[in-house]
């Protein structure tokens, strides 16, 4: 049963998957246990003539036993547990970061935001968000005017611990990254930390695994986890698109910010849902 | 029908004016009936329809699931092109589906069967008396289910679909959803003034009108169930209304509880200030004591129907009873458990972890005693034995799969997939259904005076129990294979690709155990005229609803005095000839000096560690 689980490749999938088969090898126990008792009586204890069932109405020290024994047994378990919950989830663990993103999610994609050249992300204000700027970056903000925002694909380098910013701008979503064992709801109006490494490069799926509409199936992103230096040449071409864009001579340059742009081509995508859906489905 | 002289209630003094006409009108009698077994078929009548309305939607999905961008086959072209293009399912009706399935079984099925239909039809049997304390309230309860279902499927007939957002109906997406979505809340709170008002009934009925003599614990598990269930749902649903009314405010005049400030979504005017997670606290407070709502009625049952079947006293009963409120006062606090991925502060979910875990040790209890119930009994396989057993083989797999859930850190990957979906099958079909199985079977005859085909109960049993298993089962698979829940189309990800065997393999079993529950319906349709006719005490049990003629008499239910003189499962005592003891059977002289004699040594007969017996 457990090798159903997809490839993992990060070290927090590791600790999952250790407590998973624990908790799996436990419970396949009783099951067996508890079945093979009951298939046993069953059987003995079928109907047969001239002998009468056993009147008895039960015993407290039994009862005391049976109660003790899962007590202790689960409860073992959810405290060996917590351990790893805290230091997946617990917002004031979140690890020194090496790479940093925001994620948004949208009916029906994923809008990723980088820091820019200048690696520093512009501030965020509710009342700025709008479909050309789903992340609310201030205009006045010099920071924000070369934040890189992509949709659906992005990329992300291995041996790295990456925190990623998550939250949504319209309804809930849920950032699920099968390989690496991490899921949590994309909400809007909060800004939620999720962190994770990863030692294997390779293409793996997102997957947004919260209801959030019709197309919801088809929300698929797609992270490309490369060495280091991959990862850099990726960057660096994205930032200098970013930085030719933003040149006084560029009369344009305003209204074709980075952000807007891609999110004009995002927009198209949400209005024919249909062509979303079977591009998706060619990948 | 003729009018009880000496009902053991007139006797007590709790009576209520026989002042109705002999000959009722129809409508009166069948219709608007406050006889309580009226109303009980009322509810089995109108859940079993629904039964099939879900199951047909269920249907639709799996189709969708095993052969995506396939046209649905017989159906497909019957419907509208809203749902359908060319008979294929679309992405939004495949949505609409999931609520719908959802929504339908647990509000207009489980709930109705496993709290309206047993507790109508063992409350006032089982403790004796001639009906409810509140017959007219009940009449209600049982009426409020049409506007219910109505609400919640008036979207069908509506441009814009049915609702769409899940059976948890989460906003934002419930609040901009649009009419199916608004409709639906309003569904559901009629659901929930139905279980308001059947609670209240029912702990006061219990409360007030046992038979002479009998005392709370000598009452059968089954009504132990149902008297702790009220007190859920009086307690859990008044929050779930409160929450649906926020909601509906949300989505009427736009007041923003649940969306935040920062919102792009078009035509919605939002005030911000509200909090998403808010909803879903509310909810789950309900939601979680709801399905203990459609489980510990079962459990009751179950616990009955083995005792009998196995001729044996129910192992441990104060135990069980212990163990069911300590599941009903747990059920309170672990609602955070659906909520680990949502969002909500990690540290609680610390906290509702171990209160999760800790839920799970009242089931083990249950699960053991069940066991010890069945050691060394003299064991008979009849259909509601079966189900009985099928009952509890399941919901070890489901207590056990919640464990996985339970344990936070675990929850993180299989959260919001097919393991979940497992997980509420095991419980709510593998446990509630057949358990409200089992109880269809063991009182068809007390409630319609007839015997069912025992040939085609088994079929059905084991078609049931065996494509019960292969549907569900598989499931698990595909959830550690991190298959999301509620998508029509799987193949849009290429991990999810390898499983596309196994969601063909898991349909054609669905469709095979859907149809087997024809036969069900189809049996109890034919043993209404063919049955044979059914004795008073035809399994030899020993509660009190065994002691009315089959089917009970018109209002009044028993046509002798009742009296209870011990606990309801006295089976198999030796030095007797007959192997029950029936809770209205007066002891002899000498038995009787015996008893109090007994009770006088401390405890009485029915402690946990009597060992005395
Ligand atoms: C041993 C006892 C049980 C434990 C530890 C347990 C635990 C859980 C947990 C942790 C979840 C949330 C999982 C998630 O969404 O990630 C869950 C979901 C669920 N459980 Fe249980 N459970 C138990 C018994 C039951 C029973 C007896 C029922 C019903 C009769 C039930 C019905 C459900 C349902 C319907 C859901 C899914 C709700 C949804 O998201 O649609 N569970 N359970
Ligand atoms: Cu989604
Ligand atoms: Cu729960």
């Amino acid at each position: 049963m457990l090798d159903y689980f997809p490839e993992n490749v990060s070290s927090v999938g590791i600790e999952h998957d250790e407590l998973f088969a624990l908790i799996y090898y436990i419970c396949v126990g009783i099951f067996v246990l508890v079945n093979v008792v009951l298939l046993v009586f069953l059987i003995k204890y079928r109907r047969k003539k001239g002998v009468r069932a056993y009147h008895f109405h039960g015993d407290n020290l039994v009862e005391f036993v049976w109660t003790l024994l899962p007590t202790v047994l689960f409860a073992g378990l959810g405290f060996y547990s917590d351990d790893l919950w805290t230091r997946m989830k617990y917002q004031d663990k979140v690890p020194q970061a090496d790479v940093e993103i925001d994620v948004m999610g949208q009916q029906f994609l994923w809008h990723i935001r980088y820091p820019g050249p200048d690696g520093v992300f512009g501030d965020k204000i509710p009342a700025e968000m709008s479909s050309s700027n789903p992340f609310g970056i201030d205009p006045k903000d010099p920071n924000g005017k070369d934040d890189l925002v992509v949709q659906n694909t992005f990329n992300l380098p291995i041996n790295k611990m990456i925190v990623v910013h998550l939250s949504s701008v319209d309804v809930l979503h849920s950032f699920f990254l099968p390989n690496f064992r991490i899921k949590n709801d994309a909400v809007p109006g909060l800004w939620i930390d999720v962190w994770f490494d990863c030692f294997k490069a390779g293409k793996y799926e997102l997957a947004c695994a919260e209801l959030c509409g019709s197309g919801h199936y088809a929300m698929r992103g797609v992270v490309n986890m490369q060495s280091e230096e991959d990862y850099n040449t990726w960057l660096q071409g994205k930032y200098d698109a970013v930085t030719a864009s933003l040149q006084p001579e560029n009369s344009t340059a305003e209204v074709a910010s980075p952000a807007a742009e891609s999110t004009e081509a995002a927009e198209e995508e949400i209005v024919v849902e249909e062509s979303v859906t079977e591009e998706e489905a060619a990948h | 029908m003729e009018a009880v002289v000496t009902s053991p209630v007139e006797e007590h003094g709790h009576g209520h004016e026989h002042d109705h006409e002999h000959h009722e009108s129809f409508i009166r009698k069948y219709i608007f009936s406050t006889d309580h077994k009226t109303i009980a078929k009322q509810f089995l009548g109108s859940a079993l329809f629904f039964l099939f309305v879900g199951g047909a939607m269920a249907l639709i999905l799996r189709w969708q699931l095993a052969y995506p961008g396939e046209a649905l086959p017989l159906i497909g072209s019957m419907l509208s092109d809203r749902f359908v293009s060319d008979g294929v399912v679309q992405p939004g009706f495949f949505m609409q589906m999931t609520t719908m399935h959802a929504s339908v079984m647990i509000f207009l099925v489980i709930i109705p069967l496993a709290v309206g239909f047993f507790g109508n039809l063992c409350i006032p049997l089982m403790i004796g008396t001639d009906d409810m304390a509140f017959p007219t309230l009940n009449m209600f309860s049982f009426w409020l289910v049409p506007p219910a279902a109505f609400f919640l499927m008036i979207g069908f007939f509506h441009e814009s679909g049915a609702a769409a957002a899940g059976w948890t109906h989460y906003p934002p997406l419930s609040v901009i959803g649009g009419f199916g979505h608004y409709m639906w809340t309003i569904g559901v709170f009629f659901v929930g003034f139905s279980s308001i008002l059947g609670a209240v009934n029912y702990i006061a009925t219990v409360l007030n009108k046992r038979a002479p003599g009998m005392k709370m614990f000598d009452m059968p598990l089954t009504v132990w169930a149902l008297f702790i269930t009220a007190i859920l749902a009086a307690l859990g649903t008044p929050v779930l209304a409160a929450d649906l009314a926020i909601l509906f405010f949300d989505q009427f005049f736009h007041s923003s509880f649940f969306i935040p400030e920062g919102w792009v979504v078009a035509d919605y005017p939002n005030n911000g200030g509200g909090q998403p997670i808010l909803f879903q606290h509310l909810f789950w407070f309900y939601s979680h004591p709801a399905v203990y709502i459609m489980l510990l009625p079962v459990m009751g049952v179950a616990s009955d129907v083995l005792a009998t079947f196995s001729r044996k006293p129910v192992y441990g009963y104060k135990a069980m009873v212990f163990a069911i409120m300590a599941i009903a006062f747990l059920g309170f606090i672990v609602w955070g458990h659906h909520m680990f991925q949502s969002g909500m502060n990690p540290l609680l979910g610390t906290t509702f972890m171990l209160s999760t875990i800790v839920i799970a040790v009242p089931s083990a209890i249950k699960t053991f005693n069940w066991l010890g119930t069945l050691w060394r009994g003299s064991i008979t396989f009849s259909v509601p034995m079966l189900h009985a057993l099928a009952f509890v083989a399941t919901f070890v797999v489901g207590g056990l799969s919640g464990i996985f859930m339970a344990a936070a850190p675990a929850d993180v990957f299989i959260h919001d997939t097919y393991f979940i979906v497992a997980h509420i099958h095991y419980v709510l079909f593998g446990g509630s259904l057949f358990g409200i199985f089992a109880g269809i079977q063991y009182w068809y005859p007390k409630l319609f005076g007839r015997r069912q085909n025992e040939t085609w109960g088994q079929i059905h049993f084991w078609l049931t129990f065996i494509f019960f298993n292969l549907t569900f089962f598989p499931m698990h698979l595909l959830g550690i294979g991190g298959h999301m829940r509620r998508i029509s189309d799987p193949n849009v990800y290429d991990f999810l690709k390898p499983f596309a065997g196994m969601n063909e393999f898991i349909t054609i079993c669905a469709i095979i155990l859907g149809f087997a529950q024809l036969i069900l319906v189809v049996n109890m349709l034919m043993s209404f005229k063919l049955g044979k006719k059914a004795s008073r005490n035809p399994w030899r049990a020993n509660s009190l609803e065994w002691a009315a003629p089959s089917p009970p008499v018109g209002h009044g239910n028993f046509d002798k005095p009742l009296r209870s003189y011990r606990g309801p499962y006295e089976f198999s005592l030796p030095g007797k000839k007959r192997d029950y003891l029936p809770q209205w059977k007066k002891p002899a002289k000498s038995e009787s000096a015996e008893e109090s004699a007994k009770q006088a040594a401390g405890g009485n007969g029915q402690a946990a560690g009597g060992g005395g017996h």
